[in-house]
C-alpha cells in the first residue's frame, strides 16, 4: 500500500493529481474497445424494426441496406434496384454460403422489402436474414 | 563547471528532475489515449442486432406451395386470416390451435401496399410467439 506523501510545496505533484484521470480515461478506452463493435458507417441512416425475438448476431458477410424511401445499398455502396441482381451475382461469386443480411428501415414499405427479398432469391441467395433490434 | 555543486547535485534537485521527467513523458501519453478514446467512442456502435430467418418460398413456387398454408394478410386497416378480418390477439389464438393439430404448418404473411415493415415484423413476432416456425413473407405478384 502506498501512503500519500506529505505535501511540501504548493504545486509540487501535478502528475500525481493527474494519475486518477489517466486511470479513468484508460478504463473508458478499454470499455469502448471491448463493448462497442467497429463497423463501416452506412451510406444512409436507417431505423431498424423492433422485434421481440430473433437470433443474436451482427450483420456480416453480405449486407443489404434498404432505406425508408426504398433506397438500396449493398455493402455500403449505393445500388439501383435494376442493378441489384448483377451486383449480388458478383458478390456471390466468392461467397460459399450465400446469405444476405437485410437491414431495412422499419418505416419502409413492407411489400417493397419483400420484393427486394424475392429479387435476392432469384439471384441465387439461399438465406435471407432480416435484421432487427430488440424492443424497449 | 567543475564546482562541487554541479558534480553532486543535492537530493531535492534529483527529486525535482525525476518529477519533471515523468511529467514530460506523461502528457503525450494522455493525448494519445484521449484521441484513442474519442475514436472508439465515435466509431463503435452499440446496436444489439438480431436477425429473423425467413424461410423462402421462391417466387415461382409460391403459388404451388399455397395449398395447405395459412395466409395472413396485413392491411393498413387490420389483419385478415384466409380472407376473414380478425384482431392480432384472435390471430395468435387461431394460429396456436392450428399449430396444435399440425406443428409444421407453413404460414405466409402478405403485407399489402402501404404497410410499414415494422407492422409486418410485429405480426411475425406474434406468429412466432404462437409457435410458428415456417414463416414466409410474400407479396402480390399481380402488381
Amino acid at each position: 500500500m502506498r501512503l500519500e506523501r506529505p505535501r511540501t510545496g504548493g504545486s509540487g505533484n501535478e502528475d500525481d493529481r493527474i494519475l486518477p484521470l489517466i486511470n479513468v480515461v484508460f478504463l473508458l478506452l478499454i470499455f469502448f474497445m471491448v463493448v462497442g463493435s467497429l463497423s463501416a458507417t452506412d451510406p444512409f441512416a436507417i431505423e431498424p424494426p423492433r422485434s421481440a425475438n430473433g437470433e443474436a448476431g451482427d450483420p456480416k458477410d453480405i449486407v443489404l441496406l434498404i432505406g425508408a424511401d426504398g433506397r438500396l445499398a449493398l455493402d455500403g455502396a449505393a445500388v439501383e434496384s435494376a442493378g441489384l441482381p448483377a451486383a449480388i451475382a458478383r458478390r456471390l461469386e466468392d461467397a460459399p454460403h450465400p446469405e444476405v443480411h437485410v437491414k431495412a428501415d422499419g418505416g419502409a414499405e413492407a411489400a417493397a422489402v419483400v420484393a427486394v427479398m424475392e429479387t435476392l432469391r432469384e439471384a441465387g441467395v439461399e438465406r435471407v436474414r432480416l435484421m432487427t433490434v430488440p424492443e424497449g | 563547471m567543475n564546482s562541487p555543486a554541479f558534480a553532486r547535485p543535492p537530493s531535492w534537485r534529483i527529486a525535482r528532475l525525476r518529477r519533471r521527467h515523468r511529467l514530460i513523458s506523461l502528457t503525450p501519453l494522455i493525448d494519445v489515449v484521449f484521441i484513442l478514446l474519442v475514436f472508439f467512442m465515435l466509431a463503435s456502435s452499440f446496436l444489439d442486432w438480431r436477425s429473423i430467418v425467413l424461410s423462402a418460398p421462391s417466387a415461382g413456387a409460391a403459388s404451388a406451395a399455397m395449398e395447405g398454408t395459412l395466409l395472413v394478410e396485413v392491411r393498413p386497416r387490420g389483419l385478415r386470416l384466409s380472407g376473414r378480418p380478425l384482431t392480432l390477439e384472435a390471430l395468435e389464438s387461431r394460429v396456436r390451435s392450428r399449430l396444435a393439430d399440425k406443428p409444421d404448418q407453413a404460414i405466409f404473411v402478405k403485407p399489402a401496399a402501404g404497410v410499414p415493415l415494422q407492422r409486418a415484423v410485429a405480426v411475425l413476432d406474434r406468429l412466432t410467439a404462437a409457435g410458428a416456425t415456417r414463416l414466409s413473407l410474400i407479396r402480390d405478384r399481380t402488381r
